[in-house]
């Protein structure tokens, strides 16, 4: 098997720029994605977006503003004092 | 042990009694003690039914199954061992009814569409109007990209990128291995790249 050509290149880059930023390739491999971006806007571009992408999703936000329903106990006290003891399988 | 990247409640922030702590309140509860479970569990209310929340889209089934998550935990409380912490085994225990309520949702006739805009908070007041919109309108496109990814993709980007876990406590509320985990991460975040575009992520991260 010959050396991986420019195209193969690009479709593995493609499909690994989330393991790229995540730091998930072997140093080998983030060679040859860091040598491929070099050369191709799109995969540059690609990485920018993915960094993009983690950053939006992390600006979502966790629980402040949100609040549980009042009710989140209800059935809880509802199944009494024995709730633990007649347990079923959480 | 308390989950990476985000602040977590602790149940004892608010009252200065030692005997308070999740420690404590773990065998009160353990012990038949409904109240001390409520105050153990109800510090992490609010991000169960977040996390409800984003993983069905639908507030009013989300509130249903809070409900259903802490009744569980209630009656399975005697079985926890402390082998995770007790923020992990809740979150494992909301996955879990997270998945069973979205398997009742697809043998419905006609299932209900995730609602976008419940995957989705408001976006900061501090922005600038025009930035603001942009911000809008990229957080109404994850929204829908996000509702429009396959169950396990989505509880992977949401406990991973949007709750902030660590791959090992995410991969182990998600009842898989951390190479399966990461491996759904990828998948997910490559259909969200590929829904929104390269464009539109990297004009908003400018």
């Amino acid at each position: 098997m010959g050396m991986p050509g420019r195209t193969d290149d690009h479709q593995w880059s493609q499909r690994h720029l989330s393991h790229y930023i995540e730091g998930d390739l072997r140093p080998r491999a983030r060679r040859r994605l860091d040598r491929h971006a070099l050369g191709c806007a799109d995969c540059g571009r690609g990485i920018r977006a993915m960094r993009a992408l983690v950053y939006a999703v992390q600006g979502l936000g966790g629980p402040a503003g949100v609040r549980a329903p009042q009710t989140v106990f209800d059935r809880a006290r509802s199944a009494g004092p024995g709730g633990p003891p007649s347990s079923s399988p959480a | 042990m308390a989950p990476e990247g985000r602040p977590v409640p602790d149940p004892v922030e608010d009252s200065p009694d030692p005997a308070d702590t999740e420690a404590s309140l773990l065998a009160r509860a353990q012990a038949g003690d409904v109240g001390a479970f409520e105050r153990l569990s109800g510090a992490y209310a609010d991000r169960v039914f977040m996390l409800l929340l984003r993983l069905l889209g639908d507030r009013g089934e989300a509130e249903d199954v809070t409900q259903e998550v802490m009744l569980r935990a209630w009656q399975g409380i005697t079985r926890f061992r402390g082998q995770s912490s007790y923020f992990t085994w809740l979150y494992r225990i909301a996955v879990n009814e997270a998945n069973r309520a979205l398997e009742r949702r697809s043998r419905r006739p006609a299932g209900v569409v995730i609602g976008a805009d419940e995957l989705q908070l408001p976006a900061p007041a501090a922005l600038d109007p025009s930035r603001q919109a942009e911000n809008s309108e990229l957080r109404r496109a994850l929204g829908r990209a996000l509702a429009e990814l396959p169950p396990p993709l989505r509880t992977a980007l949401v406990l991973r990128d949007v709750e902030g876990l660590s791959t090992q406590e995410a991969a182990e509320i998600a009842g898989i291995g951390q190479a399966a985990f990461k491996s759904r991460l990828h998948q997910a975040r490559l259909r969200v790249r590929a829904a929104i575009g390269d464009e539109a992520l990297v004009s908003a991260g400018a």
